[in-house]
């Protein structure tokens, strides 16, 4: 099985180890973050200590890195926070080292972690696809809409890797202090999160601070979304991203996933009976949970459902919001504030 | 992430599949706990969903980027009977 989900996680929590699987050499702390049972493939928090050196070579698993903290001598270059490695599986990186010490995220993605020494690469690696980059000084923020529909205005990307099969792609992301997005997604993809500074919120798990961190199955809820302070994260997916977005927070990744085929079928119904039909016939078609579900009706007592007497309500940023008379929520008018 | 098959073929020392073997079980640990942290956020996570429910049908809920749409309050979802609210699915869909 896949990795299982992990959400919400914090390395703070925990202590490094010792990394002592061979190659790798003393001074190696890391905190493993979310692990493929089968295949070993991996994202850790490794720390390196001061005078860490590891010999020219490479892994049988494709490996992305990115500084988290303090310097690396990679060859003859020194990077620090911020910059990216993209390593194809074979790649021969050069000598490594830190004289200071530097953490590093580092993210195994089709098997355990391995390090033979070598100066060239292995003949299968597909050494073309090797990059890297400062990722803090080398790219400008883009804004979030690389999807449609998109996340609201405030939340920003840095794209690092993409896949041009699977549209899988590694990004850094931002929200901007007071960042809120009210609605709940789930995608048809696996995702994952390490948050490199700030916290951010989300409806179903609360607070995820520096340090935090999720891998998340796909069809899985999550949100509505909100950072008081502003965040940085590096975001990972296993294939295309894509925003399902709807406001029922008890729908199963069973029900997410058939709502995702109902909607192929709404929008592509020619492609979706040929894709039915070459295997199995369905009788029935898949349910779009947000046609079916219950809902509370014109005789449901909303006023007194909510938390609040509609007039004042405890949002998720610790203020009280207090509104008097019938109006639309604009910034054109007052709100008085009461700060806790 | 990859999947461009960027993997060689190779064998797995027994050393490796220990170090496996030891992180899958650490991982299992910090699954329940996670699993039991979310249960017990229940209770709160109620009053954040009435909070939500609130702020769609007053401000709007954000249907693309920041285009708001409020939601009908006789519109908004119930809880289907007998389903216990639930944010941690270990293996997604194929969770039992």
């Amino acid at each position: 099985m896949a990795r299982p989900h992990i959400e919400p996680f914090c390395d703070r929590d925990v202590n490094f180890k010792n990394m002592l699987l061979p190659g790798f050499g003393r001074g190696m702390g890391y905190k493993m973050l979310s692990l493929d049972n089968d295949t070993g493939a991996c994202s850790m928090t490794v720390q390196f200590d001061g005078g860490y050196s590891q010999a020219p070579g490479f892994s049988w698993s494709e490996l992305e890195m990115i500084v988290i903290e303090g310097e690396l001598q990679v060859g003859a270059r020194k990077v620090r926070k911020g910059h990216y490695f993209f390593v194809p599986a074979g790649y021969a990186l050069p000598a490594l080292s830190s004289t200071g010490g530097a953490q590093v995220l580092m993210m195994y993605n089709t098997g355990e972690p391995s390090h033979v020494e070598a100066t060239e690469h292995h003949p299968l690696s597909q050494v073309d696809l090797y990059h890297d980059i400062d990722s803090y000084m080398d790219i400008p923020w883009a804004v979030g809409n690389v999807t449609k529909p998109s996340v609201a205005s405030g939340c920003m990307i840095k794209l690092l890797n993409y896949n041009p099969i699977s549209h899988a792609m590694t990004f850094l992301y931002c929200m901007t202090p007071n960042f809120y997005q009210d609605n709940i997604s789930y995608h048809d993809c696996a995702e994952e999160s390490y948050h490199l500074w700030g916290t951010s919120w989300m409806m179903q798990f609360g607070d995820l601070p520096s340090g935090g961190y999720f891998w998340r199955p796909a069809y899985i809820n999550h949100g509505a979304f909100a950072s008081e302070f502003g965040c940085i994260a590096l975001g990972r997916t296993d294939s295309k991203l894509f925003n399902h977005f709807h406001y029922n927070p008890w729908t199963t990744p069973v029900e997410n996933r058939a709502r995702s085929a109902a909607r192929i079928y709404q929008r592509d119904p020619l492609l979706y009976r040929w894709m039915m039909s070459k295997d199995h016939n369905h009788p029935h078609s898949p349910q779009d949970f947000e046609q079916t579900m219950a809902r509370r009706g014109p005789d449901y007592d909303h006023a007194a459902a909510a938390v609040s007497d509609g007039k004042e309500h405890h949002h998720w940023h610790g203020h009280h919001h207090r509104h008097d008379g019938d109006h639309d929520h604009s910034h054109s008018h007052e709100h008085g504030h009461r700060h806790d | 992430m990859t999947f461009k098959n960027l993997f060689i073929e190779h064998r797995r020392t027994p050393e490796a599949q220990a170090w496996i073997d030891e992180e899958v079980a650490a991982q299992e640990q910090r699954f329940q706990t996670i699993e039991k942290q979310m249960r017990d956020l229940a209770p709160q996570r109620e009053i954040w969903y009435r909070e939500f429910f609130d702020r769609i049908s007053t401000i709007g809920f954000n249907a693309d980027g920041d285009d708001k749409v409020r939601i009908k309050p006789e519109d908004l979802p119930v809880q289907p009977e007998g389903r216990r609210d639930r944010v941690v699915w270990k293996h997604g869909t194929d969770t039992d």
